[in-house]
């Protein structure tokens, strides 16, 4: 059996001829097919590539929380008597610690992790030399570098308390002496030298024996050890929440015995420490590790008192888990565009197979009538639709691997199989209506049986792409996009679809629309908009050019929103975190002179307001003796109103300055405190302060607002400044602390990976969305282009000036474009406000709430108005220019002959 | 009585060197206002190339065409569109009527290029179209009129702005014999009734009977 009878017959020839003829629409598809290949291929991989960059910028911006902390649990040691006895090697025992920590965790993971820093500390002990709020940890610290290190300027290193390294002491024994080590900062701020003791008592009321044996300067004041505990090093005031200023002495391997001898197990806690190496983390190892700590802690748990008595902490689970959010927002966002984009690229497609089979009408049907096959055919219009599609795809690919080093099949297969079948099927038709019985029926009842069909299919068509548009949003509200799912997923078609659907039931009504203007245009004396509006009407019915136009325009503008929404969140993210233009957060030092400050600051020039406040980020209170972590706010209420109207932050209701309880502005994200409720403020070595909740504060999360006046202790430590010269000013005015200005958040939000890459992405998606539609336009431009120029030619048989002939072209595409300018803005804007909620922009905002819209009505409108209108003068002007060396009546010889 | 059309010494020649089509020689003859004339030929002879010529739908290699005292070999675009609003029009076999605009309406489309007076053109319409007996048929749609009809609504529309050549162009090519018997008889009552002077190219005996005098034409050359 010969095989070629199973084989269309692929007539060579005239797959080369009409290749060769139509060479122009040809290339546009794979051109249309190559941009999106490149698009659709390289966003995943770019979007990998910035998830790991998420990471690590997520842990250089939180180093604490993807810490990890090993803790590990002491025995108590007792000597021959009972006592408790002092064990020389401690030292040595704790840095061990270090090694065993290691050796729990995956070697591969150890890679992430910089070297481990040991450490015990001991709790907090109240300074006892008249100060108010100052508190002092012993530290022993510990690198695997042998680091700290320190040169001592005064005195020397703590040594051993006793000649008898191991020596027992009985359990009630007097306070057992402790040498420690300050550095220059503390030895000031306490004002004590050499030799001194450090007055200092327990929660109980205890006294400890702490004498200072030397003054230290550190080698490196950058060694991870002191990031661990830099009240080493300063002061640091407010750690605790409760507005106390802790400084630290430090231990050496020799005194570390006797501190273990001074201090009960429980008041002691050693640990290793081991900081994450952001560059040599991936999002793949970021997540192992997390797992692997957060088995470590789970077993840890349950075996305490066996094993090794190991209890892992980190954040760094809770952490990913957030960088993660962000990431499946930004990826169903780039899956949201990218899905647009292929809809504006597969009608544009569409739109020109739907020219290029018009053109090939008359070829298909002799083909056919000469005694092609259909199945020959198909396989002649396949290959060429291979020929044009594979190789334009794969440079698309290549050149998203070059680009990006990768490429992601899951979108651009589909995308590219779509617009492999496009050809050959619209082909098949053609050429099969061709050959069918096209007459109409003469029987009037059988005519109306075939426009009822008509009717029929293009109803049926409407209701299937409105179910699924609708049932798209249904799944986008219910579950959203799946994240890092298989790519074209239901919810994130939704935006494509909806808007697909919306611009097709527009789009129906336009032959209603041209009809309507053709009956004003008659009743007017408007002779060249009445031929223009007449050759719209004839071709009104057309439903592709204007809905690829249309969705297309809408897309656009709903990605411009999209990107006008994340721009004004990310501003209002940054207001929120700042408070103002410009803030200053003050060191213990110069807190003193903060309000004083802050006066000098609000007289410099450009600067509007300066407030200064005591925050707290968390002060603990307790309502009805249920403990509520809350931000404290101490300030003067009236200047810090006055502050907040001159920002686009919320305004400060009045409350009293004065009264008994303390009226507070209160707000609880669960409500545990709400307007009229008494609750009290715990203070550290004080009693708690009575507060009343007299009104609300604004903002999200807890938070309590109390002015300075009131009666509590009011140590301001920020100062928010507001004034096009905030920032200056702080810096030429303050001479301590950190300032945060607006401009530097926004700025450092704006360049985080993902928002950087998702911002680009919506101006990606937008331009090549809008470039899809007016191709779209030109293209159906170009295919009403020989009936439009013959009508016109006809026009000046009958007395049309030449120069009006392209005003009528004009008129003629004009409906389209006004149509279309209307209407695909409008739906953007609509798209927006029915599919933004899903996409859950505030993870990417930093915002505690998503975004409201915001639709830039007027730039997508201008800017859509502007780009038509220089398409439509272009594509008048071409066609114009193209036929005007021919003659009339070589126009309508042509014309008769078509 | 002079002539209303005059043609002097016509060639028109087609791409060049040894494929070049000589579809018009020395083309020479007259005729007389008020006279219908039928051009006769077979295809390919130059009728079409001739009647786009005259019109001044096409320029010719050498030679002068004069309508009614304007010679049209020498306007420019502006004055041949001018000439075309107020002295020449044109009925071709494929009608050229304005699918979504009504008979009246498309018979109107002169006198609004003219800038008519809306309830002038109304009464003209609607005269012409009792003329070509269509008066019935006034609101129709072309797509709604049978071909007869339609190429009388396009008589009517060449006749609308009152020119003095009517030039058409086969007119009767696409119509079956009846029908196309019954647009002659219009066409040749028109030239009586407004008028007008007619160049008609038919390759039909009937036409030839109908008219006041035929031109033949063959391989580009009027033979008698
Ligand atoms: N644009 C053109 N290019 C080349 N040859 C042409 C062109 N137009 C007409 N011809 C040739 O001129 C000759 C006359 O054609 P035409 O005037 O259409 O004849 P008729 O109308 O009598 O059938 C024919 O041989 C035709 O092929
Ligand atoms: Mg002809």
């Amino acid at each position: 059996m010969k095989l070629d009878r199973f084989v269309p017959a692929v007539h060579w020839p005239s797959v080369r001829g009409r290749a060769r003829a139509d060479a122009g629409p040809l290339l546009l598809v794979a051109a249309v097919v190559a941009v999106v290949a490149l698009l659709a291929g390289g966003t995943p991989p770019l979007l990998r590539g910035t998830s790991d960059d998420a990471v690590r910028d997520a842990i250089r911006r939180a180093p604490d929380s993807a810490a990890v902390q090993v803790d590990a649990e002491w025995a108590d040691e007792y000597g021959p008597t009972g006592g408790r006895q002092r064990q020389p090697h401690l030292a040595e025992d704790v840095d061990s610690l270090g090694v065993l920590a290691q050796t729990s965790l995956l070697p591969s993971l150890q890679k992430s992790l910089r070297p481990p820093v040991t450490s015990v500390s001991t709790v907090s002990l109240a300074i006892t030399d008249g100060s108010v709020q100052r508190r002092l940890r012993l530290e022993y610290l510990h690198t695997a570098a042998g680091g700290p290190v320190v040169t001592w300027v005064a005195g020397g290193p703590p040594r051993a308390s006793t000649k008898i390294p191991d020596i027992e002491v009985p359990l009630t024994a007097p306070m057992w002496p402790i040498q420690v080590g300050l550095s220059e900062a503390e030895a000031a701020a306490l004002k004590v030298r050499p030799g001194d003791k450090v007055p200092v008592q327990d929660d109980n009321r205890n006294p400890y024996n702490v004498r200072v044996s030397g003054i230290f300067r550190a080698a490196d004041p950058n060694d991870p050890a002191w990031q661990l505990a830099p009240w080493a090093l300063n002061p640091v005031p407010n750690v605790d929440g409760l507005g106390s200023t802790r400084l630290a002495g430090l231990l050496s391997a020799e005194s570390l015995p006797d501190a273990r001898l001074a201090f009960r197990t429980d008041q002691l806690r050693r640990g290793v420490h081991f900081e994450t190496d952001p560059d040599s983390l991936t999002w793949e190892s970021a997540e192992a590790l997390a797992a692997s700590v957060t088995e470590l802690k789970a077993g840890s748990s349950v075996s305490a008192d066996y094993g090794n008595g190991l209890k892992w902490t980190t954040a760094l689970d809770s952490l990913l888990r957030d960088v993660r959010d962000q990431i499946a927002a930004a990826s169903s966002q780039a899956a949201v565009l990218l899905i647009a984009v292929l809809a504006g690229a597969l009608l544009v497609i569409g739109l020109t197979t739907e020219l290029l089979t018009r053109r090939r009408a008359i070829a298909l049907a002799t083909a056919r009538q000469r005694g092609a096959s259909l199945p020959a055919i198909a396989a002649e219009l396949a290959l060429e639709s291979a020929a044009v599609t594979v190789p334009a795809a794969a440079l698309g690919l290549g050149l998203s691997v070059a680009a990006t080093g990768g490429a992601a099949l899951t979108w651009v297969v589909p995308f590219v199989l779509a617009a492999l079948c496009a050809g050959p099927a619209y082909g098949v038709l053609a050429a099969a209506r061709a050959t069918r019985d096209r007459r109409v029926p003469a029987n009037r009842s059988a005519r109306r049986w075939a426009v009822r069909t008509v009717l029929l299919r293009r109803t049926a068509v409407d209701v299937a792409v409105l179910a699924l548009a609708g049932a798209a949003l249904v799944a986008l509200h219910q579950r959203g996009v799946v994240a890092g799912g298989t790519g074209l997923d239901l919810p994130a078609a939704a935006p494509a679809l909806v808007a697909v659907a919306a611009s097709l039931l527009l789009v129906r009504l336009l032959p209603r629309a041209t009809r309507l203007a053709l009956r004003l245009a008659l009743r007017s004396r408007r002779t060249l908009l009445l031929f223009g509006t007449a050759r719209a009407a004839s071709t009104a019915s057309r439903v592709l050019p204007a809905l690829s136009l249309t969705a297309a325009i809408a897309l656009a503008s709903f990605a411009v929103t999209l990107h006008a929404t994340t721009e004004r969140g990310l501003t209002e993210g940054a207001w929120l975190t700042v408070g103002a233009d410009a803030r200053l957060d003050l060191r213990s030092e110069t807190t003193a002179d903060a309000p004083e400050l802050a006066t000098r600051l609000a007289a410099a020039p450009g600067v509007r307001h300066a407030v200064a406040a005591q925050v707290n980020e968390v002060a603990r209170f307790t309502v009805n003796s249920v403990a509520v972590d809350a931000e404290l706010i101490v300030v003067d209420t009236a200047a810090y109103r006055a502050l907040l109207a001159d920002t686009p932050l919320p305004a400060l209701p009045a409350v009293a300055t004065k009264g008994s309880p303390i009226p507070a502005l209160v707000h609880t994200s669960d409500g545990s405190l709400t307007p009229g409720v008494n609750f009290s403020l715990l203070r550290s070595g004080d009693r708690a302060a009575p507060l009343t909740a007299a009104g609300s504060a604004p903002g999200a999360g807890n938070v309590v607002i109390v002015d300075a006046a009131a009666g509590l202790e009011f140590d301001p430590n920020t100062i928010w400044i507001t004034g096009p010269g905030a920032a200056k000013a702080a810096t030429d005015l303050a001479t301590g602390g950190r300032l945060t200005t607006l401009d530097n958040a926004l700025t450092e939000r704006r360049t985080a990976p993902l928002t950087a890459g998702l911002l680009r992405l919506y101006w990606v998606a937008a331009a090549v969305l809008l470039a899809l539609g007016l191709l779209g336009f030109a293209l159906a431009a170009a295919a009403s282009a020989p009936q439009r120029w013959e009508t016109l030619a006809r026009l000046r048989t009958l007395g049309l000036r030449p120069r009006d002939t392209q005003r009528v072209a004009a008129a003629e595409l004009l409906p389209m474009v006004v149509f279309a300018a209307l209407c695909g803005p409008l739906l953007g804007s609509l798209l927006a406000r029915v599919t933004l909620g899903p996409l859950n922009l505030r993870l990417l905002t930093a915002q505690t709430e998503n975004p409201e819209p915001v639709v830039s009505w007027w730039t997508a409108e201008l800017v859509t108005v502007a780009a038509l209108a220089v398409v439509l003068v272009v594509v008048v002007l071409a066609e114009s220019a193209l036929r005007r060396r021919r003659r009339l009546g070589e126009v309508l010889r042509v014309g008769t002959a078509g | 009585m002079s002539a209303l059309l005059t043609v002097r010494g016509i060639d028109r020649t087609f791409g060049a060197g040894p494929s070049a089509v000589h579809a018009l020689r020395e083309v020479t003859f007259d005729v007389e206002p008020g006279t219908m004339v039928a051009l006769v030929g077979r295809s390919g002879s130059g009728k079409t190339t001739l009647l786009n010529v005259i019109g001044g739908l096409d320029r010719p290699d050498a030679g002068t065409v004069v309508v009614d005292g304007d010679e049209i070999t020498g306007l420019d675009e502006d004055g041949l569109s001018r000439l075309r609003r107020e002295k020449v029009s044109y009925v071709f076999q494929t009608f050229g009527l304005i699918p979504v605009l009504s008979a009246a309406e498309n018979v109107g489309v002169p006198l609004r290029l003219a800038k008519a007076d809306p309830r002038e053109r109304e009464q003209r319409v609607r005269l012409l179209l009792e003329l070509v007996g269509l008066a019935d048929h006034a609101q129709q749609l072309p797509g709604e009129l049978s071909g007869g009809q339609q190429q009388r609504v396009a008589i009517a529309r060449a006749l609308a702005a009152s020119p003095r050549l009517l030039i058409a162009d086969e007119p009767t090519g696409q119509l079956d014999a009846e029908t196309g018997l019954a647009v002659m008889g219009l066409l040749r009552g028109v030239v009586e009734s407004e008028g007008v002077t007619a160049v008609v190219a038919t390759h039909d005996p009937v036409m030839m009977a109908l008219a006041d005098r035929v031109i033949r034409i063959a391989d580009g050359q009027v033979t008698c």
